[in-house]
């Protein structure tokens, strides 16, 4: 469902070149849930914004869900991250002066659904992450965790083919965590494909497949590698 | 439109912000209101016909400052001179002007030693007059030869037949026509009797700005006053010329007077309406002004936002927003507080009005101006808004993955 073939990406200034992305290889198969770690720098966050097509990339070929996304232009790519993908991000961001009826909303008035049916996809969202009581509040009156949780509601809502999770337990303690990554895990039993950044080993190991980055390329790594000492080898070099 | 109910549930939220803005475009479209009233009500009494023929004509004044000089033979000798230049209409002495500034006035009633009189300026004329004026006799008869007297200064006798302009006369008989008009009397002086001998159709007196300015009655009298003036009608094209010959004429006589103030009557409108002109640009200033610090206001307030919620710009693009999307969000979140602004802006134009209508016996505000108000400020704010609203919506979608 996400292919990605020699993609590169690299930023320019004036004086500097950084190669972001280098022949990046990759391909996520429908109902997976992959963890993509590395070090600082190595490209993850670019790989997710290129994945979840915020950024252009320069080279190679990116193909969802069987089409090519080289050449679309900003509404069709907005389309796309409509109907196909659900972001959930480190800082939940979350729109403050939005109630969480509201904040789940946002994508699914751009996608144009009657508001019958916004209703009913709002509250079975905020329903599965456990807030449905709590639609009229807004976020500043929630935990991290409830708004990590109204986040991923907010991701779910449009039924996308698969969640984009940029270092989704970061900004949450080891509790939180832990719950929130729980809720992942069960949303990716339902037949969600997820692909989840993460600089953290021990959330990257209850994934199904683990992807290293370094140098803005991948490697596949084998289940129970100890990503741990990757990261340390990798930090030595 | 979609987006109506969450941008509007997103600024009650807001109020501060939101609400300052809807104060100043409130206070923006009282002001724009009420000057745009000022202007146009002094451009309408700017457009107000003096009931001359006011490119043809000029007059001038002379005082006589030698014993020898002598009034009576000079007006005499002087219109019949003046009448006979080639391109000359008319000629005829008169004590005042429409549009001049000063003049007599008097109070007219139907009834002698009555309490309401109607007010009325006066123009001494004679036989002349209509014509060197270019008014129109509506009915009756114009003065004749004959009945056109000598006044002196302190002269207190009035003639029998006078002329009055159909809006003096319509306050005086209301319920007459113009020809049944004629012969009636009015007292003048509280209970010396004129007998109205014709009516004109148009006149203005010398006082733009008085509430009676249509209210004219022309006396059959020639003045013999120390200073004096002259009201010459010129064929079309004819007049800059005849103003020079005129003077020249006149002075070449040494017969012991001075001439001044040869003014064409275009030039005396403008002098008259000067005061108008300078008020209408001052109000122009400030509703050009005032339109602009607000528009500023818009792109300052809206730039800010923008800044200030650059990575949740980036979230909605992220969720789906397309670059029309953000544009539309911050176009509507305007139109909501300038609307807001603007109901707001209806209610105080009116207030302020009322206060101008009874502080300043200006007329009432035209409904009209609240809605072209409103649409005009309307634009504004959304030309003003979109500037900032298209950095917005280029914003990066990546933005929602900062961190800062």
């Amino acid at each position: 469902m996400l292919k990605m073939t020699s993609v590169r990406k690299t930023f320019r200034t004036d004086t500097i070149e950084t190669h972001a992305l280098r022949d990046f290889d990759l391909q996520v198969e429908e109902g997976d849930f992959v963890a993509v770690t590395g070090p600082s720098g190595s490209g993850k966050t670019t790989f997710l914004n290129v994945a979840g097509l915020l950024e252009t990339f320069d080279d190679g070929d990116y193909q969802l869900d069987g089409k090519s996304v080289q050449g679309m232009n900003d509404r069709q790519l907005a389309q796309l991250r409509n109907e196909k993908i659900g972001f959930i991000f480190q800082s939940f961001n979350l729109l403050p002066d939005l109630n969480l009826f509201d904040n789940v909303d946002v994508p699914l008035r751009y996608r144009g659904f009657n508001s019958a049916e916004r209703k009913q996809r709002i509250e079975q969202a905020l329903e599965t992450v456990g807030l449905a009581n709590r639609m009229g509040h807004y976020p500043a009156q929630l935990s991290g965790g409830q708004q990590q949780r109204v986040a991923i509601a907010r991701a779910l809502a449009g039924s996308p083919r698969f969640l984009l999770a940029d270092e989704p337990t970061g900004n949450l303690d080891s509790n939180m965590a832990s719950g929130v990554l729980d809720l992942l895990s069960e949303i990716n039993a339902q037949g969600t494909t997820i692909i989840m950044v993460t600089h953290d080993p021990s959330l990257a190991q209850r994934a199904q497949r683990n992807i290293f980055v370094r140098d803005g390329q991948v490697t596949e790594v084998q289940t129970g590698t100890n990503i741990q000492e990757l990261l340390q080898q990798t930090a030595q070099v | 439109m979609n987006q109506i109910g969450p941008i509007f549930r997103a600024l009650l939220r807001n109020k501060v912000g939101a609400l300052l803005l809807a104060l100043q475009i409130a206070l923006t479209m009282t002001i724009i209101v009420n000057a745009i009233h000022m202007i146009e009500n002094r451009s309408s009494m700017m457009a107000r016909e003096s009931g001359m023929d006011e490119a043809n004509q000029f007059h001038l004044m002379y005082v006589g400052y030698k014993d020898s000089f002598n009034e009576r033979v000079a007006v005499e000798t002087d219109l019949l001179e003046i009448r006979k230049l080639n391109g000359v209409v008319d000629a005829t002495q008169i004590n005042s002007t429409p549009l001049s500034g000063g003049g007599w006035s008097m109070g007219l009633t139907t009834t002698p030693n009555s309490q309401d009189g109607t007010p009325v300026s006066l123009y001494f004329v004679d036989d002349h007059g209509l014509n060197t004026l270019g008014v129109e006799l509506v009915a009756g008869e114009n003065f004749s030869q004959t009945e056109v007297t000598y006044r002196l200064s302190n002269d207190k006798q009035w003639p029998q037949n006078i002329l009055l302009t159909e809006a003096a006369a319509k306050n005086l008989f209301p319920d007459l026509t113009p020809a049944e008009m004629i012969g009636q009397t009015v007292f003048i002086r509280d209970d010396e009797p004129m007998t109205i001998k014709g009516i004109i159709d148009h006149l203005q007196a010398p006082w733009v700005q008085w509430s009676n300015v249509n209210n004219v009655m022309l006396v059959p009298q020639r003045g013999l006053w120390n200073a004096n003036r002259y009201l010459v009608r010129t064929a079309p094209g004819e007049r800059d010329r005849l103003m020079r010959e005129v003077e020249e004429l006149l002075l070449a006589k040494r017969d012991g007077r001075l001439i001044r103030n040869v003014t064409a009557m275009d030039e005396q409108r403008d002098d008259a309406y000067q005061d108008f002109f300078a008020l209408q640009t001052v109000l122009w200033v400030i509703v050009t002004v005032l339109t602009l610090v607000t528009a500023l206001g818009i792109v300052g307030m809206v730039s800010f936002t923008v800044n200030q919620r650059r990575k949740q710009i980036g979230t909605r693009r992220a969720l789906g927003a397309t670059k029309g999307d953000i544009m539309r969000q911050f176009m509507l979140e305007n139109l909501l507080i300038t609307g807001s602004g603007l109901i707001i802006g209806v209610a105080s134009s009116i207030a302020l009005n009322i206060w101008l209508v009874d502080t300043f016996s200006l007329p009432r505000i035209g409904w009209h101006y609240l809605p072209i108000a409103m649409v005009v400020l309307v634009i504004v704010g959304q030309l003003a808004v979109l500037g900032p609203a298209r950095k917005a919506a280029n914003l990066s979608p990546a933005l929602a993955t900062r961190t800062t």
